[in-house]
């Protein structure tokens, strides 16, 4: 495919119209329905000229605040240096705008390295005209069938939907309570000055409620303790909950809006059911 | 500056600020704030003890805060005024109440702690406002990591460390440890074209030239040959005059130029050096160490551009320059407040010196009325007559800060001078040409009672008339003077042999105080200035040069050879602004031919030129194609514009000419103007850049053709928002806010590939259908377009110009275009005195720089116009009693200055022929001297005694 020559301008439309229609009612699913009311009828007396129909780059751009920015690439490779996706895939961040906009569809909404970017946003950061590369990767996501997408990232969303907690670990209330309680009572006796050292649980009305990634609790209880150090010595009132407490969101990861969503509504549901001021997320 | 500083009619007002400003064009009230200098400028005699004895150590504004100066100071060693300041922030006794050093030490008592604020009221007709910019600060981007490590420098930090007068005297050397760099990195377009964390969308127009001349100063300035340089960009933008060659140059010089912009500069070990990683264009992730990292700062708007906009009522562009159009280009939008330099928009010098011009001439034009009303003239005292005088030479030895020093050894010139035969006085500077320099030159005359001076420093054709002015003052002749150029044919010449460079200087040395001992008075001739211009070429820069001169009272002959006024703008549809060319162009036209100071001669054509500035005379055909009707006239002027123009290059690439759908910009502009019908029609376009441009036949930058194409571009997509539109180029050079138009164009959807010039695209017909096919370097592979239309941006060239050549004496570049005096210093003098350019056959240029330079070439015009009469160079030939009349001389002379005349030999009836030479004509060239077998026409000051002293000198040390 990469050695082929680009067919761009009038003649390609004309020939490979239908093809391409095709490939999109397979990839775009859901999205094409959305835009299909922005295109307009043929007319009759223009037969000869090629219909222009959207490009996928055009149609992220009609859901983005300033079509975010993704016209304005002056091609400078700053997204690419620092990129750490780099070179994965024989793909970097400016190859991928560049493919987008030259409308190679077809090989943008296949490519795995959509799933090898880590969303650090690195390349907006310093992007001159503030390119949300980001943002078309997420798209692109998005376009995938959800079966297709990637199991580890897939199984750790669908992990987190199974239990209030959120965690992707899939520990439970009690398990999780276990943990803390356990944790906090062994610094208590083991280690002189924190005598009185609690992790507080669902402990109503505290200023901060303060999320976990749940890999800790599974894998390294130890290390949630430096911050509950922290938090005593300075005298914070803070708690932990039983409920949406995980930190992490594969689900947005995944590109899955409906379960990140639902993920989200959770956590806001526990913070405000402890009456918390402010939420913490350690992730 | 110098000049400046000197000047009758220039009053200065330094440390002083505009606080409010009342009335209107013509009668402007400005009342101006003068902050006190706690130093009588009167007493000053700018000795530096106060600096010397001040305590007070503060970052030195000038040097980028890279070194340090006193709360007593002088900015700069070449300060004019040369007058010391105390700065009141920083004083101790003024902050404190304690100390006062500088009052117990200054020997002539000027330093007055009572100094008073004083607000006074100015009358002017008209404001010209040139505050500057304000370099951009990239603290603010931290993945550059400036302020925090620090060998990650800004440009103009570079530029100080570079610099002779600069903190290290030019030896570069690293903030971090102090040592040389080799490895130098400069990134480029830093807080330009960016809207994220910046507001500059706008492109600086300035950086990518004054990074190639760093590196190429860093290569001269370095000790060993193993520098490293490298500067990472986006575009290069080399579009000026020549800047195409210095591009390609450093090139050659071995400087890297990697399209690539690093992500985040890292510290090295220990915060010494930094590491950057960057993606190159072949998809290749490197890792690099370098010993400093410049950042290349783009130029903003100054800090208070928005208080002046207020104060004067005058609107500013959404970056904060003052908004103008391309036809007013220096006018504000408050009448008679003028604006120029980089205050209008990101610029060099050429252009900002241009500009400077223009609004002085837009002055004039405004003060036409009450022109010399309030001019003063300089009166020099009586000259003292030396000719009876043995020769007391005074040598004056240039460290040109370290042009020279850095090279020659100087000290041992100075001492070398001593020895020679007449000198009684040397000594050397640090900037021969400075202000004070000039005074202790002065003093220097009348201590040594000197009455020969040499200046051994650089050339003589930027600084003779300052050092002789500085002899008129002292009352000495300005042409008992002699330079050494021991800079420009020397130092910088012979960088890495700097012995015999200090013994080729002595020998320098030697022949001028052999020839200045030769050196006798002359006078130069006066002659009426003739008020009245002429201008060749009936385009937009011909034509507002006439209407300059003409609403200024000058008489103006336009000279046009076709048959109509207008040229290239005829053709053209709308400046980068938006403004419409036709309607303006029109309206040009109409007022240049019905102004009752200008006539308008259409199918003329000039014959020849004699005379000199102020009093030329021309030979002019009328008709002349119309061999019937043709009518030859004299018309006699004292300035002349040559604005003869430029054309679209043709080319036979890309199918042109094969093919109706191929065309050149010019040609599809009449489809966007006229034919929506068949653009709406159509579904792709193609432009190709640089089409027979930069390329070894024709090496220069079009420099219009970017924003041309861009703006077509744009045009197409209001038609025809459903347009594919592809720019294909080598890189897009939208300089200054054109810039916004090449972000419009990408944001409406308009694809630019770049290509290289040993890939270009290749075009060919299929079936009847145009393809062009690109190699995409970010995709790495092959692009096939097919298009409806392809436009080929071909670019510029000069109209010839041999006839006029000849007829002037003027120079063209390699290119073919007309050669200003000096690209910085004289930007639209020719190097004939009395004659101007302006517009195409200078250099490809859009509209409103054509405007400008035409305004320019009046206010330059206008110094000599100002006159009623002319003081000519006293160079000139003249006649020996040897002279038998054999008039070989007159064959050779090439313009017509000589004649052969009969006279009667002292009254014995004897009739003998001589040669008569006519001073006016006379260029001082010598042909008649080195023609003539017998000593009878020789040339003042090249006489050949004198030349015979120099040529011994030089032979001295070898024979």
């Amino acid at each position: 495919m990469a050695d082929e020559i680009i067919e761009l301008g009038r003649k390609h439309k004309a020939k490979s119209d239908s093809k391409v229609e095709e490939k999109e009612k397979g990839i775009f699913n859901t999205l094409l329905s959305k835009f299909n009311k922005h295109q307009q009828p043929e007319e009759p007396q223009k037969a000869q000229k090629t219909p222009k129909k959207s490009i996928f780059k055009d149609k992220v751009m009609e859901l983005l605040p300033q079509g975010g920015n993704l016209n304005a690439c002056l091609s400078c490779g700053a997204c690419s240096s620092g990129c750490p996706a780099s070179g994965l895939a024989d793909m970097d961040p400016r190859k991928f705008l560049r493919m987008a906009a030259l409308g190679l569809d077809d090989e943008i909404l296949k490519t795995e390295w959509a799933w090898m970017c880590t969303m650090c946003q690195r390349c907006i950061y310093v992007c001159p005209m503030k390119i949300d590369i980001p943002q078309l990767i997420f798209q692109v996501r998005k376009s995938w069938p959800r079966e297709d997408r990637p199991k580890g990232i897939r199984g750790s969303c669908d992990m987190a939907l199974k239990h209030e907690t959120c965690s992707a670990m899939g520990i439970s209330e009690e398990d999780w309570r276990f943990v803390v309680q356990d944790i906090a009572a062994e610094v208590r006796e083991t280690q002189p000055g924190f005598e009185d050292l609690v992790a507080p649980l669902d402990k109503k009305g505290a200023h901060f409620f303060l999320n976990q990634n749940s890999r800790e609790p599974a894998t390294e209880p130890d290390e949630m303790v430096p911050l509950w150090k922290i938090l005593h010595t300075v005298g914070a009132d803070w708690t932990y909950a039983t409920k949406g407490w995980a930190a992490e969101n594969y689900c947005m990861f995944l590109a899955d809006d409906e379960c990140w969503e639902k993920v989200v509504r959770i956590k806001a549901k526990a913070v405000d059911d402890l009456q918390c001021k402010v939420w913490l997320n350690t992730e | 500056m110098v000049e400046c500083g000197r000047h009758l009619n220039v009053e200065l007002l330094t440390l002083s600020e505009i606080i409010a400003v009342s009335g209107e064009a013509g009668d402007f009230t400005v009342t101006v704030k003068k902050s006190p200098r706690y130093i009588d400028m009167d007493k000053c005699i700018a000795c530096g003890i106060c600096t010397e004895k001040c305590p007070k150590k503060v970052a030195d504004e000038y040097n980028a805060g890279i070194s340090k100066r006193k709360a007593a100071y002088i900015k700069y060693g070449q300060t004019v005024p040369l007058k010391y300041a105390i700065d009141p922030k920083n004083c101790i006794y003024l902050t404190k109440g304690k100390c006062q050093a500088c009052q117990k030490f200054c020997p002539t008592g000027a330093i007055n702690f009572d100094d008073k604020e004083e607000i006074v009221k100015i009358n002017v007709g008209s404001v010209i406002l040139s505050p500057g910019f304000t370099p951009f600060d990239p603290s603010g981007l931290d993945f550059y990591g400036y302020g925090k490590y620090p060998d990650v420098i800004t440009s103009l930090e570079y530029e100080r460390l570079l610099s002779a007068s600069g903190p290290c005297m030019g030896h570069v050397v690293r903030p971090s440890d102090g040592k040389e760099p080799k490895k130098i990195a400069w990134i480029q377009c830093v807080g330009s074209r960016n809207t994220n964390r910046t507001e500059n969308g706008f492109c600086s127009s300035v950086c990518c030239m004054y990074a190639m001349k760093q590196t190429r100063i860093t290569i001269e300035h370095a000790a060993g040959n193993d520098q490293d340089l490298s500067i990472f960009y986006i575009d290069i933008r080399s579009h000026g005059k020549e800047f195409e060659r210095y591009y390609n140059e450093t090139i050659n010089k071995g400087v890297k130029f990697i399209r690539a912009r690093p992500h985040t500069i890292n510290p090295g070990k220990n915060n010494i050096g930094v590491q950057m990683e960057y993606l190159t264009e072949d998809g290749q992730k490197i890792k690099e160490d370098f010993d400093m990292v410049v950042l290349s700062i783009g130029l903003g708007a100054p800090k208070d551009a928005g208080d002046l906009s207020s104060k004067f009522g005058f609107n500013l562009n959404n970056y904060r320059f003052a908004k103008t159009t391309c036809f007013e280009p220096v006018k504000s939008s408050q009448p008679g407040v003028l604006v120029t330099g980089t205050f209008r928009s990101s610029k060099a010098i050429p252009r900002s010196v241009t500009e400077a011009s223009a609004a002085a001439a837009e002055a004039a034009i405004m003060l036409a009325e009450s022109k010399n009303s309030l001019t003063k003239n300089k009166v020099y005292p009586t000259e003292i007559d030396v000719s009876d005088q043995e020769p007391r030479i005074g040598v004056f030895v240039c460290s040109c800060g370290i042009n020279i020093s850095n090279v020659v050894n100087v000290a041992e010139v100075v001492e070398y001078a001593k020895t020679l035969p007449y000198v009684v006085f040397t000594e050397n500077n640090l900037f021969t040409c400075s202000t004070d320099t000039q005074v202790l030159i002065s003093k220097k005359i009348h201590e040594n009672r000197l009455n020969r001076i040499v200046v051994a420093a650089c050339s003589p054709r930027t600084h003779e008339p300052l050092f002789q002015d500085t002899l008129r003052e002292a009352g000495l002749n300005g042409f008992l003077f002699e330079m050494a150029n021991i800079r420009n044919h020397n130092s910088w010449v012979h960088q890495s042999e700097p012995e015999k460079a200090t013994i080729k200087a002595k020998d320098q040395v030697r022949m001028a105080v052999a020839k200045v001992a030769q050196n006798y008075a002359l006078t130069r001739l006066k002659v009426d200035v003739v008020q009245k211009a002429m201008v060749v070429g009936g385009g937009l820069s011909g034509m507002t040069a006439a209407l300059a001169f003409g609403n200024q009272g000058y008489e103006t002959v336009l000279i046009e050879k076709g048959d109509k006024l207008g040229g290239n703008a005829l053709e053209l549809l709308q400046t980068y602004k938006g403004e419409d060319i036709g309607e303006h162009i029109n309206s040009i036209i109409e007022n240049v031919e019905n102004h009752e100071q200008i006539t308008v001669l259409k199918n003329t054509t000039i014959k020849s030129c004699s005379g000199s500035v102020g009093n030329f005379t021309s030979e002019i055909v009328i008709n002349g194609s119309n061999s019937g009707d043709s009518e030859v006239k004299k018309i006699a002027y004292g300035v002349g514009v040559i604005a003869t123009g430029g054309k679209a290059s043709s080319t036979t690439e890309y199918l042109f000419g094969t093919d109706d759908r191929v065309m050149t910009p010019l040609k599809f502009d009449k489809y966007l103007k006229n034919d929506h019908k068949s653009l709406q029609d159509a579904d792709t376009v193609v432009f190709i850049q640089c089409v027979g441009s930069r390329e070894p036949q024709r090496p220069y930058c079009s420099r219009l053709c970017c924003t041309h194409s861009v703006k077509s571009a744009i045009m197409l997509k209001e038609i025809n928002p459903d347009l594919n539109v592809y720019i294909l180029n080598r890189d897009i050079r939208t300089y200054g806010e054109r810039e916004d138009l090449y972000k419009q164009a990408r944001d409406a959807g308009v694809i630019f590939i770049r290509y290289e010039p040993n890939k270009k695209p290749n075009v060919y017909k299929k079936d009847n259908d145009i393809a062009v096919e690109i190699y995409d370097p970010i995709l790495m592979r092959n692009l096939r377009i097919f298009t409806d239309y392809l436009v080929l941006a071909t670019g510029v060239e000069p109209n010839d110009a041999k006839d006029l050549m000849d007829i002037f004496k003027f120079g063209v570049n390699e290119d073919g275009f007309l050669n200003e005096a000096h690209p910085k210093l004289r930007p639209v003098d020719m190097p004939v005195d009395g004659l101007f350019v302006a517009g195409l056959c200078n250099y490809p240029k859009p509209i409103e720089e054509s405007v400008t330079q035409a305004l320019a070439c009046v206010s330059r015009a206008g110094v000599i116009l100002a006159k009623q009469s002319m003081e000519l160079d006293a160079i000139k030939s003249y006649v020996t009693e040897k002279c038998d009349g054999c008039a070989v001389c007159i064959d050779v002379c090439p313009y017509m200055a000589l004649t052969l005349e009969e006279y009667q030999l002292n009254g014995s009836g004897r009739v003998v022929k001589r040669i008569k030479t006519d001073p006016a004509l006379c260029k001082g060239c010598g042909l008649c001297q080195s023609a003539c077998p017998k000593e009878g026409i020789m040339i003042h000051g090249f006489t050949l005694s004198q030349l015979k002293a120099q040529v011994d000198a030089a032979l001295e040390s070898v024979i």
